[in-house]
């Protein structure tokens, strides 16, 4: 049995998979979706922090569904949970450390230049998406901790006037934001900044010629 | 005397005070191997090879 393809002139006259398709296979330069080789400068290890806070994201993520399965108390009253939950713990410790040492190395290279300006600010508003996403978290822990952080927290969140729609003493509120809204919008954005990146390449070092950009160097 | 590890590990936390400066010693910590790391990662080799390195090694 055979499948009979139409032509792909024809595919591509207003056919909305066919333009969604050119869309994302045009996203990235061909062959740097997943790139094996890099610029020699890449040889360094400030080039790591990106994908060690990729890496770190990956772990938040998997503990983080673990601790969904066994519900908000589990860590609670169970050895496993609180061994799970310390690892959920860490690896966003990890994920900040390593956010914030990529972030002042980015800085210091001046990582806007060569046309990379929404690499910059996807990754900057990324920064601030994940301190809502902890901050959240925090309020989820069930404990005096997520308590006083949350008596402590309502007064700011009501001096910019949003404690009606987001509030801080409500944990069931926290705890959806905290694994829905939130963690959609960090994958998002994540994606976004690793497109961005992948598109323009990684940024080099100030006195480097930069290969995406001849002009420049 | 009060050890090093029990400054860390006491619930009551131990706080540096410096003029507007206010901050735990513990989140201090955290914030000098950040710095340290940086800094490490700016000097210390990568390991492995620089091939475009040994093709302009090789040119005029």
């Amino acid at each position: 049995m055979t499948t009979r393809m139409e032509p792909r002139a024809a595919d591509e006259a207003g056919s909305w998979t066919a333009n969604v398709r050119n869309r994302i296979v045009g996203l990235v330069p061909e062959g740097q979706a997943l790139p094996d080789r890099q610029p020699v400068y890449v040889h360094s290890w400030i080039y790591v922090f990106g994908v060690a806070t990729l890496a770190a994201l990956a772990v938040v993520i998997v503990t983080g569904g673990i601790l969904a399965i066994g519900g908000v108390a589990w860590w609670h009253v169970s050895s496993l949970g609180l061994f799970v939950n310390s690892l959920h713990l860490w690896s966003v410790e990890l994920f900040f450390a390593f956010m914030v040492i990529h972030l002042w190395g980015k800085f210091w290279m001046a990582a806007w230049r060569g046309g990379r300006a929404l690499t910059w600010i996807t990754g900057m508003v990324l920064f601030l998406t994940s301190i809502g996403t902890a901050f959240t978290g925090y309020l989820s822990q069930g404990n005096f901790a997520s308590q006083w952080i949350a008596a402590e927290g309502k007064d700011g969140i009501n001096s910019i006037g949003v404690g009606a729609y987001f509030n801080v003493l409500n944990p069931g509120q926290m705890l959806l934001w905290h694994v829905v809204l939130l963690p959609f919008a960090v994958g998002a954005i994540t994606v976004m900044h690793v497109v961005m990146v992948r598109r323009h390449g990684v940024v080099p070092p100030i006195d480097a010629a930069d290969p995406s950009s001849p002009k420049e160097a | 005397m009060v050890s090093a590890l029990s400054i860390v590990t006491d619930p009551a936390g131990h706080y540096v005070h410096w003029g507007v400066i206010l901050i735990s010693v513990t989140n201090l910590m955290v914030i000098v191997a950040m710095v340290i790391l940086f800094v490490l990662a700016l000097v210390v080799p990568f390991p492995g090879t620089r091939h475009v390195d040994d093709q302009e090694r090789r040119e005029p």
